[in-house]
């Protein structure tokens, strides 16, 4: 099992790279999953590329990354333990990304392969779309890495919660983050943006999500993932069931909120 | 960078729109780095750092929600700065500015040797010791009117970044640009720019590129 103190990461999309590490106290931070990287660098999408709401943030920032040969290269050096998200656009990419990767893997805590992205072309969610292609390519990532501690990010679509974690079960993978943004569309005066939803909106499905999944599957580890803006929010995920608390758009509005949250985690898990 | 807690002492109203914010609170920052400030709204939102009176101050255009809570309400505001890179630069420049960085131009003025072209589209409600233009055709008569300067530094909206750029074809003209900012820090990718170097940031990379670095198309 992975033991994060307290049981609380910063989202990979908000959290980049670990930069916002600089504004709080590391101590009630559990670890940071990180900016999915794929195969090839992405610039990612034209801007605009988010705006906010009072409900919600949309982005479509599209995967910009370095690409994974160049993250290897340059693995970033963090006062917590880190945990890697890595993507493709197809199952050759998502192997070749595994096979790159495996060659630093003990620098990581866990790898979370990413299967959801909403904002790009191929990959992300068209890849769960066909169930006997992802769970070949769950058993093939699994055979590469069978050292890693595996993670499997889902969202709500292309595919229901339950069986996606049953899928990630039977193929010997180790743990789920429940959920990925989900598709909108937000207007910006004229500009019409197509992008993930997150924010407080995100919240009760992704507390459905992990519900459901840990109803079902409750040896399953997860990290939920979905409108963690206070310590209310962080003790609803964990009656339902979830192993850590992932903190993403909420660092946008006030990165303290962190502490609060992870201080409170570090006294109920003591 | 640290995390910020702005007290704010007072507000001046500067045209139709735009509020000089005052704050008890000294920053430490270079001309044209910027701070991100938390509002009731789900992102905070970049401003460019300044003075007036001796004070620190930001400009504030109020767009919505957030910028008018920023004026009309706010005691102490939350925030992380200052963020992004410095500018600093030998010769005469000429600052051509909207109304929302007038006190980023008081932060030039007290480093630099700058004059100040400030454009606005409705009448000033304060005196100002820089040239001004009220209007579009008063901004390109003073536009076209300006001495030579060994640089200049173009800081407002996208017309005018646009207009300037046509205008001073050939010299060494800056822009501090503004993109949607959702972390100012490097972290969220959102405030990407097309330069001709490939993708870049405004937070992390600017907020100031020179003009013949971007991608005008």
């Amino acid at each position: 099992m992975l033991e994060l103190k307290p049981p609380l990461v910063l989202l990979s999309g908000p959290a980049g790279f670990g930069e916002y590490l600089k504004l709080m106290d590391h101590r009630y931070v559990g670890g940071v999953l990180l900016k999915t990287v794929t195969l090839h660098p992405k610039e990612g999408n034209p801007t605009p590329r988010m705006a906010d709401s009072d409900f919600y943030v949309i982005n479509r920032i599209g995967l910009e990354n370095p690409g994974i040969h160049a993250f290897v290269e340059n693995i970033p050096e963090l006062p917590v333990p880190m945990i890697a998200s890595l993507g493709g656009d197809s199952f050759e990419e998502y192997l070749e990304v595994a096979r790159v990767f495996k060659k630093v893997a003990d620098r990581f805590y866990a790898v979370e392969f990413n299967f959801s992205c909403p904002n790009v072309k191929e990959g992300g969610l068209s890849i769960v779309k066909n169930a006997e292609e992802w769970k070949k390519l769950l058993n093939t990532l699994r055979k590469e890495l069978p050292d890693s501690f595996l993670i499997a990010k889902v969202g709500v679509e292309g595919i229901f919660v339950e069986d996606a974690a049953e899928f990630v079960m039977k193929t010997g993978w180790d743990g789920i983050t429940l959920v990925n943004t989900v598709r909108g569309l937000h207007f910006e005066k004229d500009t019409m943006i197509l992008g993930g939803l997150s924010g407080p909106v995100l919240k009760p499905i992704a507390l459905r999500a992990v519900y459901e999944v840990k109803k079902r599957f409750p040896e399953l580890f997860v990290i939920a993932s979905g409108g963690v803006y206070s310590v209310k929010d962080a003790e609803e995920f964990l009656k339902v069931g979830a192993d850590v608390i992932g903190v993403g758009s909420a660092l946008f509005k006030d990165p303290g909120v962190v502490e609060e949250i992870g201080k409170y985690l570090l006294e109920v898990k003591r | 960078m640290e995390r910020l807690l702005l007290t704010k002492k007072k507000t001046i109203r500067v045209n139709e729109d735009t509020w000089i914010v005052l704050f008890e609170e000294r920053i430490d920052f270079s001309p044209g780095q910027f701070v991100m400030l938390e509002t009731p709204k789900l992102v905070r939102k970049p401003f460019v750092l300044g003075y007036w009176e001796d004070h620190t101050a930001i400009s504030v255009q109020v767009k919505g929600k957030g910028t008018k809570w920023i004026v009309e309400e706010a005691e102490k505001i939350k925030g992380h700065g200052p963020l992004g890179n410095g500018f600093e630069k030998p010769g005469k420049g000429l600052l051509i500015i909207s109304p929302t960085c007038l006190t980023m131009a008081e932060a030039f003025r007290k480093k630099m040797n700058v004059d100040v072209l400030v454009g606005s589209r409705t009448p000033f409600q304060i005196p100002l010791d820089h040239e001004t233009a009220v209007g579009d055709e008063e901004f390109l008569s003073k536009l076209s009117s300006t001495g030579e300067y060994d640089w200049y530094l173009v800081s407002g909206s996208r017309g005018m970044e646009k207009v300037c750029w046509e205008h001073l074809k050939g010299k060494e003209v800056y822009f501090s640009l503004e993109e949607y900012m959702g972390c100012g820090i490097g972290a969220c990718k959102s405030c990407a720019v097309f330069t001709k170097e490939g993708v870049k940031h405004v937070c992390t990379d600017g907020p100031i590129f020179r003009g013949d670095e971007l991608c005008w198309s």
